[in-house]
């Protein structure tokens, strides 16, 4: 059973199934922890637990929900030598993830044109299933994408230097091998660079409501009634084909090496075997496009906001990796240790002082994003050295589903949810209207509660609030 | 054939739980139930064939296999199938015409981006009335 550690820790201790090696940490408060023992959350942190080579924690964050293998909102880190990797525990959208821009303007500069402005954007940002992006690249500049990521815009004058420290990696994991992607993949991702996608992906325009930390919130170039987007998207067809290949293979390698999972979703392989680098490889060479695809919509949204309002000098506050695995290193019982962090659904977190980040972040620690659902708010915090200490230095990475799809739509049709938005003030446009539903905001959970969690625990310290004023949905 | 095939709620995604009297008809009716929930099959027209050759070590992961070939031919090869007849089936082989057309954005109403196919609570099983088959799908 469930054990209570404190008010926002609940920890599934190795007794609660067999075959887990590593105990389960789940981080809620009491209202959230009877939603996430509604579903499977709790049985996948276990079955998590049970994969070879683990260290630490089998951990789940406070927007945890069901997911496939893995919960969603998970985070598992494996020995370099002991352990596996497992393509389910990064997900089928590499990089999903989010990027944050801060513009030029102020709320009132903009209420009157927010319209013209989210029209523009419509028009601008493909969206929605079975989209091509705007832009037309050969298959040998595909390959250039996948090995430089948003280094790759930025040089074809898709944004600036600037724009290259903004990113987690830099825009750019650097063992990405663009050989190891299959030309399935590369068919599937080749038109769609530059595409928002479907499902949960969004671009919002935003509004700083709160600054809770006015310094930090300066460091990161935002303050109040700001005017700043958010734009949630992945690696689009291209990750979800490395994903679905590499799948196949662990299937198969997991007979090679001997190991069996509770739910096949979990196949993994060594991290030193062959089929571990490899996939290692295209998984990077797959977060580099989704790096890429949100540079290439951030460009086209730095010219909407030119053409509509006159200026278009929107600065990055950070881009971060939702679904990846990645090395780094932790300290484990005493000493520091290089490790293989699975985040399925969850952000990196790292303090002031981290080697990782940017000189000008340095001093003040990462951005963390942290979106809501339509039409309620989303959050900037700051990673903490307590994250550091407890979850390999990762956070939440949004509000969390509540309800199905299915459920959702029963329950809302587009107009009435159209409405509801209409009398918040809030603009939207969608490419299906079903597609709006299945993301209405009670679909989601409480993202405050959620933030309130971290904040609480010290895992990430809040900033700002941001709120939404329009809408982009795929 | 009777159509059968019912789409499963799951906390953030969606599964398929299709039915058949063979083995053959449950995997038919499984494609058919994905290619619903990517678009409108009603805007699809049967034009051209394509011919699908899919192996596996395991019926299961033929499932997976056969359904993520579909999700290939949409994604990559923008081709949406309407009429889908396994040819030749084994538990590790399957040989399957589809019938469809070259998608069109103006022609064709799509609905919900589907990512991949899982291994997740993945089942290929009989029963009295034949044989169900379940398998859920990343949105």
């Amino acid at each position: 059973m469930l054990k209570k550690v404190d008010q926002y820790r609940y920890l599934i201790p190795t007794s609660y199934k067999q075959g887990m090696r590593i105990e389960g940490l789940i981080y809620a408060d009491d209202d959230l922890i009877q939603q996430i023992d509604k579903d499977q959350t709790k049985e996948q942190v276990a079955n998590v637990a049970t994969l070879p080579g683990l260290v630490g924690r089998s951990l789940a964050m406070p927007d945890a929900h069901q997911g496939y293998g893995f919960c969603i909102g998970g985070v598992a880190a494996a020995d370099l030598d002991e352990g596996v990797v497992s393509a389910g525990g990064v997900g089928f959208d590499i990089n999903c993830g989010v990027r944050l821009l801060a513009a030029p303007f102020e709320l009132k500069e903009v209420r009157e044109k927010l319209k013209q402005l989210l029209d523009q954007l419509f028009r601008d940002i493909p969206c929605g299933t079975g989209k091509k992006g705007l832009l037309d690249i050969t298959k040998t500049e595909l390959d250039d994408v996948l090995r430089d990521g948003a280094q790759w815009a930025v040089h074809r004058g898709y944004g600036t230097e600037t724009d290259i420290a903004r990113i987690e990696e830099y825009g750019k994991i650097s063992n990405a091998d663009a050989s190891l992607v299959s030309s399935r993949a590369k068919d599937r991702g080749h038109h769609q660079l530059g595409t928002l996608g479907s499902g949960n992906h969004f671009l919002e325009i935003q509004t700083v409501t709160d600054v809770f930390e006015p310094e930090i919130a300066k460091q990161f170039g935002l303050h109040k009634d700001q005017i700043v987007v958010l734009i949630h998207s992945g690696s689009r067809g291209l990750g979800h084909q490395v994903c679905t290949d590499y799948l196949d293979i662990m299937q198969d390698g997991m007979k090679k090496y001997g190991i069996s999972v509770v739910d096949r979703q979990l196949a993994c392989v060594p991290i030193r075997s062959t089929e571990g680098q490899r996939y290692l490889k295209a998984m990077a060479a797959a977060a580099n496009f989704a790096f890429a695809n949100r540079q290439m919509m951030t460009h086209w949204i730095r010219e909407g906001f030119q053409r509509v309002l006159g200026n278009g000098k929107l600065t990055i506050v950070y881009d971060v990796c939702h679904n990846i695995a990645k090395t780094e290193e932790h300290e484990l019982d005493g000493s520091r240790k290089q490790v293989l962090v699975h985040r399925k659904g969850a952000t990196r977190a790292f303090p002031k002082g981290h080697v990782a980040l940017p000189e000008e972040l340095r001093g003040v620690g990462q951005p963390v994003l942290i979106p809501g659902s339509m039409g309620t708010c989303s959050y900037v915090l700051v990673g903490t050295a307590q994250a550091m200490k407890e979850t390999f230095g990762s956070s939440c990475h949004g509000a969390g589903r509540a309800k199905s799809r299915t459920q959702a739509k029963k329950e809302t049709t587009a107009d009435q949810l159209l409405q509801e938005m209409k009398e918040k003030g809030i603009i939207v446009r969608g490419e299906t209207r079903s597609g709006l539903t299945e993301e209405k905001p009670d679909a989601y959970k409480d993202v405050s509660r959620v933030v309130e969690v971290m904040h609480g625990a010290g895992l990430a310290q809040k900033v700002a609030r941001l709120v939404p004023l329009a809408v982009m949905k795929g | 054939m009777q159509a059968s095939y019912t789409i499963l709620d799951h906390p953030a995604d969606l599964g398929i739980e299709a039915r058949g009297a063979t083995l053959a008809e449950a995997f038919q009716n499984a494609a058919r139930a994905l290619t619903s929930i990517i678009l409108d099959v009603s805007t699809v027209e049967p034009r051209e064939p394509r011919e699908i050759i899919v192996t596996a070590a395991d019926v299961e992961q033929l499932l997976v296999k056969w359904l993520s070939e579909i999700l290939y031919l949409y994604d990559g090869g923008k081709f949406v199938g309407k009429e889908f007849v396994v040819t030749a089936l084994t538990t590790r082989s399957l040989h399957a015409t589809i019938h469809g057309e070259n998608f069109s954005k103006s022609k064709h109403r799509t609905q919900l981006d589907v990512k991949a196919v899982t291994y997740h609570q993945l089942e290929v099983h009989e029963d009295k009335s034949g044989v169900v088959v379940r398998v859920y799908l990343d949105i």
